[in-house]
């Protein structure tokens, strides 16, 4: 607090708070969900109704220390170990993959043992990627001019996507998201990202027009209701978000959380928001993800380098395709993928890289010079 | 360096409308979801989430005439089962079915079958069911119930009916008044987790029971056992396919009682008797079993015989058609076109007035009537007296006249109808309009329902029935009355006069079809007292073995019930 007060006193020094007070809301609201979706669960699994509110309240607090540690640090300093980040997050992936040593959920071998600590490489790889590609953009900003430098780019990026998309594909999908948008910020050019977004989704449509029929996945985005239990997951939440209406059943009087919904916790918490808060309260949790990521391109249009300014990029395509991905899926606008909800989903590993890159946007923004605004 | 950024604010920009128009595409997803599907979701979700469970309602009582109890109801158990909430199937399918004696195969299908709730037996006796209750396992659910019963078992079996496992009527009076008896089932709608658990505190929506009300009848069971037991006696000793006992009041309808013997076990409804046991379990069961429940007094119709000559008196009386003190001639028969019909009394009564005919049954006098009375004339009256429609009482399946047309009535016919062949109609409909034309000339309605009342005794709703006045006149009816009397204390019907009561009356002897068979159907209809009838009684006894005649074998037995039924009712 004294570091906020002294900068404050300078007259050209610029803090966030705007970001922060937002930021401070939105874990706050999702703790509350957190504990009021996760209770009756968890008092049947753990014999502790606060079971998954107590370690996600110690995830936050650990992640308060990177957070002010990177706010407080110049972000510059971070340029020297982009490559290190790079080859780190490689490692770690490709650790998990062997048997022995990664923590099998939902059949896919994803996690790290750290003593008593679970921990995700694949969300560490994020902020990795995030690093890295700002630190080679900032490094060549006239190349980028070129189509064929970006792809060059992007293939830079080939082995760890590969490395993620064999134990987790929508970690992969996340990853290669935030490239994109990277990518195609630093680009000058918008014809060749219109044109592979355009192919894109005319690939995506001739195959389920084609072959989905044979994808269980397709089908039972398509059928939930017939597609037995692929699609049960999905229906459930329809339930609980349909059950909710205009105003909701009112905080903590959710049904579909007694056991229902599956993931309720994790991937499936929107659910519960829906049909507790209602449409209104569904509205609200967008509108304080749309004020965070506004924050963050402001912070990022008058970031006082470009590679700070690329960093802010990244963390707000990280942010801006988790959440909406996220609630494309719970209300079955796209297939099922799984994707947690920044900052209000349980998991230690994503709090903690969540918390750690708000610490890097509140450093970015302490660079700017208030008379560039 | 500059030429970059500009470029790159316009690129963020370009990336942030991008993720507020997606993030506006999912918030049209959400409006769709939440607001126009939401009844559908809300729905769907609350059949998962809600588990419903019937409190039964009491069925409401049947009493008699006297507040006698003749229906009720016993706490019974209905046992189910839960599969989400089962621990060990294995020892429920064990217990249930060694417990409630049903086929270990039976109980294993419902208890495996993947469903919310799934009632294995109903109707079990409470100490039963409190025993599988104190075994304790998860997943089994004792509800109670109520079953019903009656306390008289086989009394009025056929009037009164009885009821299915869902407490519903089957025959009888259980079905006519089945929506007073019933009531209101009440319900405990609970929510459950996804493994089917009850959620506690959870909102607990109850509903509460409203039980029927009960059901006053006009039948008095002191009088149904009366004619239950003179009944029993006279198929037994005349060895007789059945024997049918209608007792009314003649003046507004009121079944007194009604007895169709042999009666069955209305707290076993589903047992044939010994003599159809052959038939359990096998494709015909169910034809025996209605032919066991059928209340041939309502449901069958039969030729009347003699007994119609009543209503062919009292046309002829209302048309003027007769002197009392007429004379007719009978040489043991009539001709009828080229038809040659043969008066009961083969040697023939000779010279009589028409009151010794009626006392004599005679069937040329009565033909030489409805000659003179004529088709047209004939058919209407039949109309007239209620004949042609049905009596309208309060019992299920009533059976219909069957009646030559109107226009095919010849003469041969015409013959035939004035002493009761050739027609037929239900013992109930013949009591009715006998019932009308000595009442004074009101057609009436038989019921046995009098009242819908509450336990306290209140009336909750009076039943009522149509009445027609005037169907003859009061004259006409008087005379009936009189002529009837005299058929009793010196005629044909003799053997239901008793000392000191006047009863009017009239016997029957008819055969029934094919006439080959030589089967009879022997009857007698009487009330009393003659001046101011209180009380009608019809007795019908059909196919008895040896002597067949109504005057002689069905009389007894009316005068019985009369000997026993008159000092009671004068109480």
């Amino acid at each position: 607090m004294a570091e906020k007060r002294e900068r404050k006193a300078k007259p050209t020094a610029y803090f966030d708070y705007n970001l922060v007070f937002i930021l401070i809301f939105l874990i706050c609201f999702g703790l509350l969900m957190l504990y009021s979706s996760s209770s009756y669960i968890a008092a049947k699994e753990h014999e502790d109704g606060m079971y998954y509110l107590k370690r996600q309240i110690r995830a936050l607090l650990i992640g308060l220390v990177p957070l002010v540690f990177l706010a407080r640090v110049d972000y510059r300093v971070w340029k020297k170990f982009g490559g290190l980040a790079y080859f780190a997050a490689f490692v770690l992936c490709a650790v998990t993959l062997i048997p022995q040593v990664g923590k099998s959920s939902h059949g896919q071998s994803r996690w790290l043992m750290l003593g008593s600590m679970s921990f995700q490489p694949s969300e560490f790889a994020k902020i990795a990627v995030i690093l890295f590609l700002a630190v080679v953009i900032d490094k060549i900003p006239k190349q980028m001019d070129k189509v064929i430098n970006v792809i060059k780019v992007l293939l830079l990026l080939v082995p760890l996507v590969g490395v993620i998309a064999y134990a987790n594909l929508s970690t992969a999908i996340i990853v290669l998201g935030i490239a994109v948008c990277m990518l195609f910020v630093a680009s000058p050019k918008y014809k060749p990202f219109v044109v592979v977004g355009a192919i894109g989704v005319v690939f995506i449509v001739l195959f389920i027009m084609l072959a989905g029929y044979r994808m269980g996945r397709i089908e039972t985005w398509l059928h939930p209701e017939t597609a037995g239990w692929d699609g049960y997951q999905t229906m459930q939440g329809l339930y609980a978000i349909g059950s909710g209406g205009l105003f909701g059943k009112g905080l903590g009087a959710s049904l579909q959380k007694m056991g229902h919904v599956p993931e309720l916790q994790n991937d499936m918490i929107f659910t519960i928001i829906c049909e507790e808060l209602g449409l209104f309260g569904a509205v609200c949790v967008i509108l304080l993800y749309l004020l965070i990521i506004w924050r963050m391109m402001v912070i990022a249009n008058n970031a006082r380098d470009l590679f700070g300014a690329m960093l802010v990029v990244g963390i707000m395509a990280h942010i801006s395709i988790q959440v909406l991905l996220n609630i494309a899926v719970v209300t079955n606008t796209i297939p099922n993928t799984g994707v947690t909800l920044p900052f209000i989903s349980y998991g230690g590993t994503s709090i903690l890289f969540l918390m750690s890159e708000m610490g890097l946007v509140l450093s970015v923004s302490r660079g700017i010079r208030l008379e560039e605004i | 360096m500059e030429r970059n950024k500009t470029c790159n604010r316009k690129k963020i920009m370009v990336f942030f409308v991008c993720v507020l128009m997606a993030a506006l595409v999912l918030f049209g997803r959400l409006v769709y979801l939440m607001v126009f599907r939401s009844g559908y979701y809300s729905a769907l979700a609350q059949n998962l989430q809600q588990r419903e469970r019937d409190i039964k309602a009491a069925r409401g009582k049947i009493i008699d005439a006297n507040g006698v109890v003749l229906a009720a109801n016993r706490s019974v158990c209905t046992i189910s089962v839960i599969h989400s909430q089962m621990e060990d199937p294995e020892a429920v399918i064990a217990m249930l079915s060694s417990e409630l004696d049903i086929p270990e195969e039976t109980v294993r299908k419902r208890v495996e079958k993947v469903s919310s709730i799934e009632r294995i037996k109903s109707n079990v006796d409470k100490e039963t069911g409190d025993k599988i209750l104190a075994y304790g396992y998860a997943g089994v659910k004792v509800d109670e119930d109520y079953k019903r019963t009656y306390p008289f078992d086989s009394l009025a079996s056929k009037v009164l009916g009885f009821t299915g496992g869902d407490n519903q009527g089957i025959i009888g009076l259980e079905v006519v008044y089945d929506k007073y008896l019933q009531g209101t089932n009440g319900k405990i709608l609970t929510y459950t987790d996804a493994q089917g658990r009850e959620v506690p505190n959870a909102r607990e929506e109850r509903i509460e029971p409203v039980s029927g009300n009960n059901l006053q009848l006009s039948l008095d069971s002191n009088i149904q056992m009366f004619c239950t037991q003179a009944a029993e006696k006279a198929y037994l000793q005349k060895e007789a396919d059945g024997v049918s006992v209608i007792v009314m009041n003649p003046k507004n309808g009121e079944m007194y009682a009604m007895a169709d013997y042999p009666e069955f076990q209305l707290n076993d409804p589903f047992s044939l008797p010994e003599e159809y046991a052959q038939y359990a379990g096998t494709a015909q069961e169910t034809e025996y079993q209605n032919r066991m429940w059928r209340n041939w007094c309502v449901s069958d119709t039969y030729e009347p015989g003699s007994i119609f000559k009543i209503i062919t008196t009292a046309a002829a009386l209302e048309e003027d058609l007769v002197e009392l003190n007429e004379t007719f001639h009978c040489p043991g028969y009539i001709m009828v076109e080229d038809r040659r019909i043969r008066c009961h009394k083969t040697a023939g009564h000779g010279t009589e007035t028409f009151v010794e005919g009626l006392q004599n049954s005679c069937n040329p006098v009565f033909i030489n009537v409805g000659l003179r009375i004529g088709a047209e004339r004939y058919y209407e009256y039949f109309k007239k007296f209620g004949l042609l429609s049905k009596t309208g009482i309060d019992l299920p399946g009533e059976a219909g006249t069957i009646m030559h047309n109107k226009d095919d009535i010849g003469l041969v016919e015409l013959a035939t109808i004035s002493f009761g062949q050739s027609f037929q109609i239900t013992p109930v409909q013949l009591a009715t309009a006998v019932s009308s034309l000595i009442n004074g000339g009101t057609r009436v309605t038989p019921h046995f329902g009098r009242a819908i009342v509450d336990d306290d005794g209140n009336v909750v709703k009076k039943l009522e029935y149509p009445e027609t006045e005037g169907i003859c006149s009061a004259e006409t009816s008087a005379t009936l009355r009189t002529l009837l009397e005299s058929v009793v204390s010196e005629g044909g019907g003799n053997k239901a006069y008793i000392e000191g009561f006047e009863i009017g009356g009239k016997t029957a002897t008819s055969q029934t079809l094919p006439r080959s068979a030589n089967k009879y159907i022997s009857s007698f209809l009487g009330f009393a007292p003659a001046d101011d009838p209180q009380v009608l009684v019809l007795v019908i006894i059909r196919n008895p073995q040896g002597v067949y005649y109504g005057g002689t074998i069905a009389a007894p037995v009316a005068k019985e019930i009369f000997e026993n039924i008159l000092p009671y009712l004068d109480k």
